[in-house]
């Protein structure tokens, strides 16, 4: 009897830590939107008006369509660079190489990646552009997409391959119509990954931006110059909420795949 | 027999082109990066040489201070950072049903997918003299006048550095947590030994990998930080990721890139560490399943 009253405490102790730990982590993302319906502009022009400001801004406009673009980009390219780096990764049986080389970003602090990465276009001649922003976000992306797709590859089994061979596929053949629709979640999940990450980065995109802002870089110059307001709080709240639609989506084909693997 | 060897070439330019493109794209800067911090500044731009000079202005001035309180902060937040985090990855990996896991792991990873700046700035918000956590302290009627120490200091830049870094630090220790064998610690038992000292003695011991991986992480994201310190540090306040900025902001990149190449190799000093300390097979293996 103490012994099951014991063992439920600890249970309930370990998840009341949990719980604080993930309160400190939730908790930040509560306030932008708490102040974007706040501030004058809201007594004045109703509960939504920080959010119309947006609009009315070209700058925070033309920022939102660098970063749609930048996303596409990034979501597009990424996944695609993972799954080739994944192939080679199987075929070529030398992953301390290749996985360190694909992780390292992850090793080294965004500000010497940027500081680095400016240098190299600088000293190759490359102006920067959007397309500079996206190639560091690619890279910056690309060990998280890579994971997701190794996990995936790997609860897929080799022998159908081999089966497909030999029953006269070549290897495209083999990939398109065997692995591909096995592992094409894992695919979609990096690209989601990736856009999530791209809409998040701000310093290594920053050293590299030029003339060009995403609304990450804008936000950080804007705080650094004359501080936030209530409508930077209501970009916020909208980058905030975007992220979490991404995580949900990421969530549900995440369940799917396990689903699959069930029955499977 | 032709038809092979045109596939397999194909093949190889297939898989081996993106492979190269991705080194380049990494290797290429970090080896300029390295180059550069030997050239000569002059005026507002830079010219090929090879001195000292840039690491002569870091390591003899002002910015070498700013790099040993960089070095403290990131080894004492790493420290706090594994104290909070290798509880949660324990809880996880030992005391949560299994089919809660992924749940419970996927929760911890939210947070961390949103902008560590947007947080940041949030908690000025939370600890400002007129935010939350002092409203709510005179409020209950426990301080009489709001705390100053909260915001912009040593308590704000820690609290922001653990709920930037932490989450990410989990993945690592639970991951090596959950590849132990039940068996070693069934097996400590079974000699005698008691929970704490299996705890101390085997489940620590094999679970060290992952903490060491998750301790690089935490400590490179601590060490080159720039906006929880300028945000939550106050004025004037820098660590090594707004001394690099500020380097970069007069034009100085030689100096930039010196300093920059310090943080690297200190990095890769870690990274060589962790691979020559620990078997990774373990590790990689969990990530790539059967191969």
């Amino acid at each position: 009897m103490t012994r099951s009253l014991k063992s439920r405490l600890s249970t309930w102790a370990v998840w009341l830590f949990l719980a604080v730990v993930l309160g400190f982590l939730y908790l930040p993302l509560f306030p932008p939107a708490i102040h974007s319906l706040q501030g004058p502009a809201v007594q004045e022009g109703g509960i939504w008006a920080n959010y119309r400001a947006i609009a009315d801004d070209p700058i925070l406009v033309g920022g939102i369509w660098n970063t749609l673009l930048i996303g596409v980009l990034v979501a597009l390219v990424t996944p695609l660079l993972s799954l080739l780096i994944a192939q080679a990764l199987r075929a070529w049986k030398k992953p301390r190489l290749i996985l360190g080389l694909v992780l390292l970003p992850l090793f080294i602090p965004g500000v010497s990646m940027g500081v680095a990465t400016a240098l190299f276009f600088r000293i190759l001649g490359v102006d920067p552009s959007l397309l500079t922003m996206a190639m560091v976000q690619v890279l910056w992306a690309l060990p998280f997409s890579t994971l997701v797709i190794l996990t995936v590859m790997a609860n897929f089994d080799d022998v159908y391959l081999e089966a497909a061979h030999m029953l006269g596929a070549n290897r495209l053949q083999a990939f398109f119509e065997i692995e591909l629709p096995q592992v094409y979640q894992g695919i979609l999940g990096g690209g989601i990954f990736a856009l999530i990450l791209s809409f998040n980065e701000t310093i290594r995109t920053s050293i590299v931006q030029g003339g060009e802002n995403t609304v990450q870089t804008y936000l950080w110059s804007q705080y650094q110059q004359i501080g936030l307001n209530p409508t930077l709080f209501a970009l916020m709240t909208l980058l905030i909420g975007l992220t979490l639609v991404l995580v949900a989506l990421m969530a549900v084909l995440e369940m799917r795949q396990a689903r699959m693997r069930r029955a499977g | 027999m032709t038809v092979l060897r045109r596939s397999n070439l194909l093949r190889l330019v297939v898989l081996g082109a993106p492979l190269v493109l991705v080194a380049a794209m990494i290797l290429g800067p970090l080896a300029i990066m390295a180059a550069v911090s030997f050239w000569k500044k002059t005026g507002l731009t830079m010219k090929p040489a090879f001195t000292l000079d840039a690491y002569a202005t870091f390591l003899g001035g002002v910015r070498f201070t700013v790099f040993l309180r960089s070095f403290w902060m990131a080894v004492s937040s790493t420290v706090i950072m594994l104290l909070i985090a290798y509880p949660v990855a324990y809880a996880v990996a030992r005391k949560v049903r299994p089919d809660l896991t992924r749940a419970v792991l996927f929760l911890f990873s939210v947070p961390f997918l949103v902008n560590y700046i947007l947080r940041t700035f949030s908690w000025a918000d939370i600890l400002g003299r007129a935010g939350a956590v002092n409203d709510a302290l005179t409020g209950l009627g426990l301080i009489d006048a709001p705390l100053n120490w909260l915001l912009f200091s040593e308590f704000a830049i820690y609290l922001g550095l653990v709920t930037a870094y932490m989450p990410f630090m989990i993945f690592p220790i639970w991951l090596s947590l959950s590849g132990i064998d039940r068996r070693m610690q069934e097996a400590s038992w079974m000699l005698g030994e008691g929970p704490m000292r299996t705890f101390l003695r085997v489940t620590l011991p094999l679970s060290l990998p992952g903490v060491f991986a998750a301790a690089i992480f935490g400590f490179v994201g601590a060490f080159g930080e720039f906006a929880v310190s300028s945000i939550l540090g106050g004025t004037g306040y820098q660590l090594m990721g707004n001394s690099i900025v500020s380097a970069l902001n007069v034009i100085n990149y030689p100096l930039a890139a010196a300093m920059s190449s310090f943080s690297v190799l200190i990095m890769f000093g870690l990274l060589l560490a962790w691979f020559r300390l620990f078997d990774l097979r373990l590790f990689l293996g969990k990530i790539m399943g059967r191969s």
